[in-house]
């Protein structure tokens, strides 16, 4: 592990805010929702819990991905970035750890829920499909992590802040992951699926399903995170790093 | 031969429409310690950055010890303290410092290099919690971490006070001594004066003088000759004066040549009541260099 990467994951790990929000919050949400549901006449289905299951799985992960990105914004305004920029350290080996540290922390979220989902709820998939969900939803985390790093370059310190917050939210309810898509008004549905956690969730619901993930939605977030990714490079190379005055 | 530190040759820096750097040419030697001294928007951290390969250059070729400014400071051979640089929120300052001495390939002993920058007992502290000057302390440590032999500082002694910047310059002159090369930009001309061998004024990008602080002083502006007189004393037509002016029964003189000057107004009668002489200060000579170069 090299010692940037360990350095970057202490830092995050000390934030308790953001454990409670990525972690502790959507495995609260998905008993919460799960339970009010069951309470309802005629209960809940098997398929109804998963779903729940999956849809905080994905509000989960991508507010970690962009919580554990967003921040580099912070590292600017601070002037860190700009210090490491004089040591020896490798400005490539600089942005390859931000993306493994982003992706590494969309784990936990994807784990704890997934427990919640089957241990309290009592979801119950094949050992297979388990494995396939984390793992999708895991892989696909990759264009959040794009979308923070976009951010962090492209916002100051405060709507950073604000931001870190607030996109994971917007993108959980407008994509369908607050309450399901099925039930949106027809424009609403139409701005889900303009959005890339829509698509996210979708993938994990056709892995929970059993099947492999929907090809579309698959092409469609590759090309969000391709998307992404070349922004965040074209907005990080028009940002001087250098003092501007004296 | 071994290369120099620092070979800066045409440089030009732009920021938008603003000529930041105007064709700077700079060699400094091994060893040297230079002080890049002008006002605010003269060029100093525009030239510190493109040093350190923060910025592109729009002309010109930076060296820093034969090799491309980004390359030397991945092999470890610059050390900087930047004026908009800073620690990392949610770190110890021990972590910082861990981190970057790792990163070289020769870091300085940790007991050695905590008692030389004076951050003993700050290892646990988060970086948020720091003062101002320790803050400072914190970043020397940082650019000193590899034992660099080119040191750039960019107003290193800012956040510090009075003390603080005696302990930092004593650190300093000590490196100096060990064959450091120390390059720093200040608008303090008291400490270009007491620590640099080697003075360069900047004003709008361009470098306007460079020697040591004595030729950088006697470069502009000679000698002040000061004395109490009466109304009626002839100070017209002196040898060596470039400037009269009388103020409340004392005339000030600036002189190119004291003795001249003096001689004239013995021969003239006039006494050298409350006579003084004195060499223009740097700060004389700074104004004079660059307020000339703005105009």
């Amino acid at each position: 592990m090299s010692p940037l990467f360990a350095f970057q994951l202490r830092r995050v790990g000390r934030n308790r805010q953001y454990l409670l929000f990525t972690v502790a919050l959507p495995a609260a949400f998905t008993v919460f929702f799960t339970q009010v549901f069951a309470g309802a006449p005629g209960g809940i289905s098997q398929e109804a819990a998963a779903a729940t299951m999956v849809a905080m799985m994905a509000y989960g992960a991508i507010g970690a991905a962009l919580g554990a990105t967003i921040r580099l914004s912070f590292d600017r305004a601070s002037g860190w970035l700009r210090q490491l920029r004089v040591t020896p350290v490798p400005q490539t080996s600089v942005v390859a750890v931000d993306v493994a540290v982003g992706v590494l922390l969309a784990l936990p979220p994807l784990v704890v829920v997934a427990l919640v989902g089957r241990f309290v709820n009592g979801v119950r998939l094949d050992p297979g499909a388990w494995v396939g969900l984390v793992g999708v939803l895991w892989l696909g985390s990759a264009v959040f992590v794009a979308l923070g790093l976009l951010l962090g370059w492209a916002l100051e310190e405060k709507a950073a802040g604000g931001a870190m917050g607030l996109v994971a939210t917007v993108l959980a309810a407008l994509g369908g992951l607050w309450v399901p898509v099925e039930i949106f008004p027809s424009g609403l549905r139409a701005v889900a699926h303009a959005l890339p956690s829509y698509w996210y969730a979708r993938t994990g619901r056709d892995v929970a399903a059993g099947g492999l993930p929907d090809l579309t939605a698959v092409a469609v977030l590759a090309a969000f995170g391709a998307a992404f990714a070349v922004l965040a490079v074209a907005v990080a190379r028009r940002r001087p790093l250098a003092a501007v005055a004296g | 031969m071994p290369a120099n530190a620092l070979d800066i040759s045409g440089l030009t820096v732009r920021h938008g429409d603003v000529l930041a750097v105007d064709g700077i040419d700079l060699r400094i030697g091994r060893g040297e310690t230079v002080a890049l001294l002008g006002p605010n928007g003269a060029g100093k951290s525009s030239t510190v950055s493109a040093v350190l390969g923060l910025l592109h250059p729009a002309a010109g070729t930076v060296r820093v010890l034969d090799r491309a400014p980004a390359d030397a400071v991945r092999a470890g051979c610059v050390g900087a303290m930047l004026q908009h640089g800073g620690l990392p929120s949610e770190a110890r300052v021990g972590e910082v410092l861990h981190l970057v001495r790792r990163s070289y390939p020769d870091p300085w002993p940790l007991e050695d290099l905590v008692a030389t920058t004076g951050i003993g007992g700050l290892h646990a502290r988060p970086a948020e919690a720091l003062s101002g000057g320790q803050r400072q302390r914190v970043v020397l440590a940082l650019a000193l971490a590899g034992q660099p032999p080119l040191l750039l500082l960019d107003e290193p002694t800012s956040a510090m006070d009075v003390e603080g910047r005696r302990a930092f310059w004593t650190t300093m002159r000590e490196l100096a001594a060990r064959g450091t090369t120390v390059v720093f930009a200040t608008h303090h001309l008291e400490e270009a004066d007491a620590v640099a061998d080697r003075v360069v004024v900047l004003a709008g990008g361009r470098v306007v003088a460079d020697g040591s602080s004595a030729e950088v002083r006697s470069a502009v502006s000679g000698r002040t000759v000061r004395l109490s007189v009466t109304e009626d004393a002839d100070l017209t037509a002196l040898p060596g004066v470039l400037s009269a002016e009388r103020q409340a029964g004392t005339a000030v003189l600036t002189t190119t040549d004291p003795e001249a000057t003096l001689r004239v107004l013995l021969d003239r009668g006039i006494p050298l009541a409350d006579l003084e002489v004195r060499g223009a200060s740097l700060e004389d000579a700074v104004l004079t260099l660059t307020t000339g170069a703005a105009r």
